[in-house]
């Protein structure tokens, strides 16, 4: 065997490295993913040409197409601000992924506190929106910015509140202790408050994404494209078209790990075992992903009021409820039942 | 609705999110199914019959109505005609005129494919084509002109077939006795001497084979009974004109003619000779038919042998010092007449008279008591300008004695002038026609001079 012994900042690189190709890989595989599922899901064919073989290179093609384009900085727009601001949105979409584990060992770096560290970093991308839709000087953009912000703030809390249930259930904020915990996938066990917890998760990831239905702040046909307005070229894609798709690729990870047992086998059975961890958690995610995909097409758009009332009218009280359930549970269920 | 009602109620007793979940049914559906989007450029539908796609133009069918032109909401139809005058069809007959299409357009760019035009297209010039593919890069390219139209006829689909059961086209449901008569009964009426003239002289040993003519005519029509129908239509009219002279007499020679050509009839259309004699000998049938569909007045037995006339109006044209051109022209004309059977007035003759117009007040009041041939004359009305077919037996008197303003060579204009207007105002002319004709004779004597010296 090759000895290799590394510095931390060498280890670090390396890991950064990975998750620098792996992530835009990913991303591309999505995007793709996303014309064509949503397109067989109205009955479309979606690209067909581009690459020859049912259109599988749209996304070079539009990489390319985004590439070629002028990079315009509109002439009242706050310079340094809206330069910073796709940074301020793409970093964040990329450090999510340096704590969830695709394996047992197989993960960037299984932080103690990862739960934590996980809906921190994905509440920072709402302030590179804020900057990219106040400093662009346009009346679409500061709409659009000031619903994202309030749309993930009132989104975040159910977030942050379901994913409290879950580390209540595990007893753990490391995300590999929270897979371990999932003998079964805790959206089956406990039953309903698991469950609960997983719906009022992806709704309000979904909102969280700004996809459709819940997609206000962005709602191409009133604000086009809210924040990013302005955005052109590839500034537009790293600050918006990239992050949207990477984040719900992490949102559809972050799920599959707290909810339906990450790298676990979906059910404590003998033979499922056999299969590897890793093939485990990528039908998860891609299972979370293509919920995530089918609902975009499915359901009619919601006005910006009711977005704000299902949110704190509805999510919140009820993962305040489910807090409760919860630690219910957690201090009066049968010790058999637990494990 | 009950179903939908008991639904609803099941999805009630549920609680939320049933409905979500059905729509997510709904799409899940959708994503295992056989899709049917068809890749245009690579695969092609195949499209109606009667899709809208282009519309062609059947130039030849065009006749210059311009319906489809007013009808059009768009007014995108541009077309532009000039009259053509075509020779007469038979000797003494008018020339004809005919519309000539010269220009059709159709500008797609406004047309919104409505399809009025092809519907009120009463010749069928216009159909519908499934063709769609004509998109241009300049909008100036959308105006087909007739020859594109034209050319987009190749794509037209025949008409789909019949039902089953359904009226033959074009045929009415009577018996077909209607419409094999009904073409002679409406031909012009140059072919009413002609059935005239023969039918009480059809001697009734033609009867028989008269009776047998329409039985064949009544049976179901195939199309080449239409056919001959229409061929008798024709050669009806041919008939009224060449050969008038038989039909006024009929000679034992015609009657034999029309026993050779009656049972040929009820077969395919006789050759080209033989023709005339058929319409001859068939014509008499509708009218013992059915009597009351002659509304055509039975026109007067010609009066003379119409190369008889020709030759005496020739000669007397030409005695009274008529160009020959005119003198022709005025004697075939008396020719057509005595053919037709109509009364014939004096002809007139080329008069070299000043005074070409109206005729003044003085000449009227001499006129009036005298009735005219043509019997317009009158005290009153203006008197039109003297006709080459009927005129005023006053005018020939006229014409006759040389007029007044026939002078002597050597008048100077000027001498003419006040010589014309002096006697125009004696006759009781206006000033204003008194000074008008008094200068148009000046202007003849001027010319006279001019070309004499």
């Amino acid at each position: 065997m090759i000895d290799i012994t590394l510095t931390d900042w060498q280890i670090l690189l390396v890991k950064l490295g990975i998750i620098l190709t792996v992530v835009p890989v990913l991303t591309l595989v999505t995007g793709y993913a996303e014309h064509k599922v949503m397109a067989h899901l109205q009955h479309r064919l979606g690209p067909m040409y581009p690459g020859g073989f049912h259109g599988w290179a749209i996304l070079l093609a539009d990489g390319l197409k985004f590439i070629y384009k002028e990079d315009i900085v509109p002439t009242a727009a706050d310079k340094r601000v809206f330069t910073l601001a796709p940074l301020a949105i793409f970093v964040p979409a990329v450090l999510v992924y340096l704590v969830i584990p695709i394996d047992e060992t197989l993960i960037v770096e299984d932080l103690d506190v990862g739960l934590f560290y996980l809906l921190a970093i994905s509440s920072v991308g709402t302030i590179g929106v804020l900057m990219a839709g106040w400093s662009s000087a346009n009346k679409y953009a500061l709409i659009g910015a000031l619903r994202a912000a309030a749309q993930l703030i009132a989104y975040e809390l159910p977030i942050v509140l379901s994913a409290a249930v879950i580390a209540m259930l595990a007893g753990t904020l490391s995300l590999v202790g929270i897979v371990q915990a999932q003998d079964w996938p805790f959206v089956l066990w406990p039953p309903g408050i698991g469950l609960a917890a997983f719906l009022i998760f992806t709704a309000s990831g979904v909102a969280e994404l700004t996809r459709p239905p819940f997609d206000m702040p962005v709602a191409e046909s009133e604000i086009i494209t809210g924040a990013f307005t302005e955005y052109s070229g590839m500034r537009f894609i790293f600050s918006f078209f990239f992050p949207e798709v990477a984040n719900m690729i992490a949102f559809g990870a972050i799920g599959a790990t707290l909810f339906l047992g990450g790298f676990n086998p979906i059910v404590p059975w003998g033979p499922l075992d056999a299969i590897p961890g890793i093939i485990w958690f990528l039908v998860k995610t891609s299972f979370m992903v293509f919920l995530f995909l089918w609902i975009r097409p499915t359901f009619p758009r919601l006005r910006e009021d009711q977005l704000q009332r299902f949110a704190w009218k509805i999510l919140i009280p009820l993962s305040l409820g489910l807090v409760l359930a919860a630690g219910a549970w957690v201090l009066y269920a049968p010790e058999a039942w637990v494990s | 609705m009950a179903t939908t009602e008991k639904r609803l109620g099941t999805a009630r007793k549920l609680g939320f999110g049933v409905g979500l979940l059905k729509g997510m049914a709904v799409t899940l559906k959708h994503l295992f199914k056989h899709n049917t989007v068809i890749q245009y450029p690579d695969e092609k539908q195949d499209l109606g019959p009667r899709t809208r796609g282009v519309i062609a133009l059947k130039e030849e069918n065009c006749t210059v109505c311009m319906l489809c032109a007013r009808e059009c909401p768009d007014w995108c139809i541009y077309i532009d005609s000039h009259k053509e005058t075509l020779p007469p069809k038979r000797e003494g007959g008018r020339p004809r005129k005919r519309n000539v299409l010269d220009r059709f357009a159709i500008d797609y760019a406004l047309c919104m494919y409505c399809g009025i035009c092809v519907e009120v297209c009463p010749y069928d010039a216009l159909f519908w084509s499934r063709e769609f593919e004509y998109a241009e890069y300049d909008i100036r390219e959308l105006t087909h002109e007739k020859e594109k139209l034209s050319d987009w006829m190749s794509t037209v689909l025949p008409p789909p077939s019949l039902d089953e059961g359904a009226e033959q086209p074009g045929v009415p449901a009577r018996t077909a006795a209607a419409p094999a008569e009904r073409p002679v009964a409406a031909a012009p009426s140059p072919a009413a001497p002609a059935r005239g003239a023969t039918t009480p002289a059809a001697p009734p040993t033609l009867a028989p084979e008269a009776a047998e003519q329409v039985d064949a005519d009544r049976l179901p029509p195939p199309p080449q009974s239409r056919a001959q129908t229409q061929a008798t239509e024709r050669t009806a009219e041919a008939a009224a004109g060449a050969d008038l002279t038989e039909a006024g007499e009929p000679t034992p020679s015609q009657v034999a003619a029309g026993e050779e050509a009656g049972p040929a009839a009820a077969q395919a259309p006789a050759p080209e000779g033989a023709r005339d004699h058929k319409v001859e000998a068939e014509e008499p049938v509708p009218n013992v038919e059915v009597p009351h569909e002659t509304p055509h007045p039975q026109p007067l037995a010609p009066e003379a042998d119409p190369e008889a006339v020709y030759q005496s109006v020739l000669e007397e044209q030409k005695a009274k010092g008529s160009s020959p051109q005119v003198a022709e022209a005025r004697a075939r004309v008396a020719r057509a007449k005595a053919e037709r059977g109509i009364h014939r007035g004096p002809t007139p003759v080329a008069t070299s008279k000043v005074v070409p117009s109206a005729p003044t007040k003085a000449e009227q009041e001499e006129a009036s008591p005298e009735p005219t041939a043509s019997g317009t004359a009158t005290s009153e009305a203006q008197e039109p300008e003297p006709a080459p077919v009927a005129p005023t037996p006053q005018e020939e008197a006229k014409a006759e004695t040389p007029p007044a303003t026939e002078a002597p060579g050597d008048e100077t204009p000027d001498q003419v002038f006040e010589r014309v207007l002096a006697e125009e105002r004696a006759k009781g002319s206006s000033d204003a026609v008194a000074q008008g004709r008094a200068k148009a004779a000046r202007f003849k004597a001027e010319r006279a001079m001019r070309d004499g010296g």
